[in-house]
């Protein structure tokens, strides 16, 4: 089995602004995206507001090569992290075909 | 020049306690009002979350309450306003309608300046919160109107109808104000960092609060109520009323129940009292009273009668706790919201729920509202 090493790019944070970055996230290279709603505290958890019936806090997942993790990860710390609870991380990690995620270009 | 508590307490309620017997017929109101069941079950829930009880409201049951509860007010609003309309045509709705527009564009306002120059808070929180205080709370309306019912000076039929109208206008305003006020120090903000000014989210944030679900649900089952009266036989048309009906038990009952969650919540939010300071808990408390004053006043010029006064003081003294707060963080993301959120739901809501609806009924008696 031949695994593709590949960066898991990983941002939690307020509901409000995940579907933006999700959709960045596409329009920047990535190929999909994972949303869940999440449970948890931190610094500045208690400024999450949503609306009604939604979950406060959200995780999004972009499995994608370095330069577009690079790129999401710009996007979101210059836009987001001022004024919005949200924090960020990148891990490398080994995908069963990975060829479906990078976008043919 | 009065600091700024005495100036708002003159302004709303010193005109009357100035008659001797009011003082103690507020305090009667309020005993009468404290002890039933709607605010025992806030004040319940509040207890149990400062003492760390074990009461536990699953969320898809308060999302379903909240969903009865929006279709019961816009059902029944939209049932009561057909029978109005069969009765007098528009003559009786079109002045307390014009006159809630015109409260829904000057409780954002006045919010605002006291916010902005005596509070001296920044140009985003004072807009935040101008928000919140323009829009109204639902729940607030429900918990009034069960109040006048209980009095047995119900309110007139079509302020459902005035509910819908206040929810938007003050929103819109408030954030119109803070993204045009703070428009200035992004673009300085943005030449500083050398990154493009971000665009305002303004119609974004003013489409969710159009079509969030309290305005939805509210507008959309008045509508319905509204043309099902009109169209349906009367047979037909009982089990739907005998189902939403607010002086069922259905409703009341479901009403005890959000309340109670609505303590819990609430209870957690005093911890940030602290936080927010003295200033924003007097205003969150003489606020609603100025607005409460002028809302009963105005409603009387308008024609409402007393019961009708008494909703329409609590609904525009009312702060928004469901559909402001989302709008807010998406125009004006550098307000603080726990300030904004604490305000409404830790200071405004209880006081309006134990203390200021049975005030805005003495003040719609001293107007002479009948």
């Amino acid at each position: 089995m031949q695994l593709y090493p590949l960066k898991l790019v990983t941002i939690v944070g307020e509901t409000l602004i995940m579907e933006e970055i999700a959709e960045e996230g596409i329009k920047l290279g990535a190929t999909g995206f994972t949303l869940v709603d999440v449970i948890g505290k931190g610094s500045r958890s208690a400024r999450n507001v949503s609306f009604a019936g939604e979950a406060k806090t959200r995780k999004l997942e972009f499995v994608v090569p370095a330069d577009v993790a690079v790129a999401i990860l710009t996007f979101v710390s210059h836009n987001y992290f001022e004024h919005y609870a949200c924090i960020a991380w990148l891990s490398d990690v080994a995908v069963v075909r990975g060829e479906q995620y990078v976008v043919k270009r | 020049m009065l600091p700024l508590p005495a100036t708002l307490i003159a302004a709303g309620l010193m005109p009357l306690l100035a008659d001797g017997g009011q003082f103690a017929r507020i305090v009667e109101s309020l005993e009468r009002n404290l002890l039933t069941p709607i605010p025992l079950c806030f004040l319940l829930g509040i207890i149990c979350t400062r003492i760390h009880g074990g009461i536990k409201i699953p969320k898809e049951l308060y999302y379903s309450i909240a969903i009865f509860l929006l279709m019961s007010i816009g059902f029944i609003g939209g049932h009561e306003l057909a029978d109005e309309y069969q009765a007098h045509g528009v003559s009786t709705i079109w002045k307390p309608a014009l006159v809630t527009l015109l409260l829904g564009c000057v409780t954002p306002i006045t919010s605002y300046v006291v916010l902005r120059y005596l509070g001296g808070m920044s140009i985003a929180d004072s807009a935040g919160i101008a928000a919140h205080y323009g829009s109204t709370s639902a729940v607030t309306f429900a918990v009034a109107n069960s109040f006048v019912e209980q009095t047995q000076h119900p309110a007139d039929s079509f302020l459902p109808t005035l509910v819908t109208i206040l929810e938007c206008p003050g929103i819109a305003i408030a954030l119109v104000i803070g993204a045009a006020f703070s428009a200035r120090e992004r673009a300085a903000k943005a030449a500083a960092s050398g990154r493009p000014v971000k665009e305002s989210k303004l119609g974004e944030a003013l489409y969710e609060v159009m079509t969030g679900q309290s305005i939805m649900l509210m507008a959309g089952l008045l509508v319905i109520g509204f043309v099902s009266t009109l169209f349906m036989p009367e047979k037909g048309l009982e089990p739907f009323l005998e189902f939403f009906k607010s002086k069922g038990m259905l409703f009341r009952g479901v009403l005890c129940i959000f309340l109670l969650e609505m303590g819990l919540v609430a209870g957690e939010k005093l911890g940030d009292l602290v936080k927010v300071g003295p200033f924003l808990v007097a205003f969150g408390i003489l606020m609603p009273l100025l607005h409460g004053f002028l809302g009963v006043y105005l409603g009387h010029l308008a024609g409402l009668n007393l019961g009708g006064c008494t909703v329409f003081g609590a609904i525009v003294s009312s702060a928004s706790y469901i559909a402001a707060p989302p709008a807010v963080r998406l125009t004006l993301p550098e307000a603080n919201p726990t300030l904004s959120i604490t305000a409404a739901l830790a200071i405004t809501f209880p006081f309006n729920i134990a203390f200021g609806i049975p005030i805005y009924f003495e003040m719609a008696k001293w107007v002479g509202a009948q």
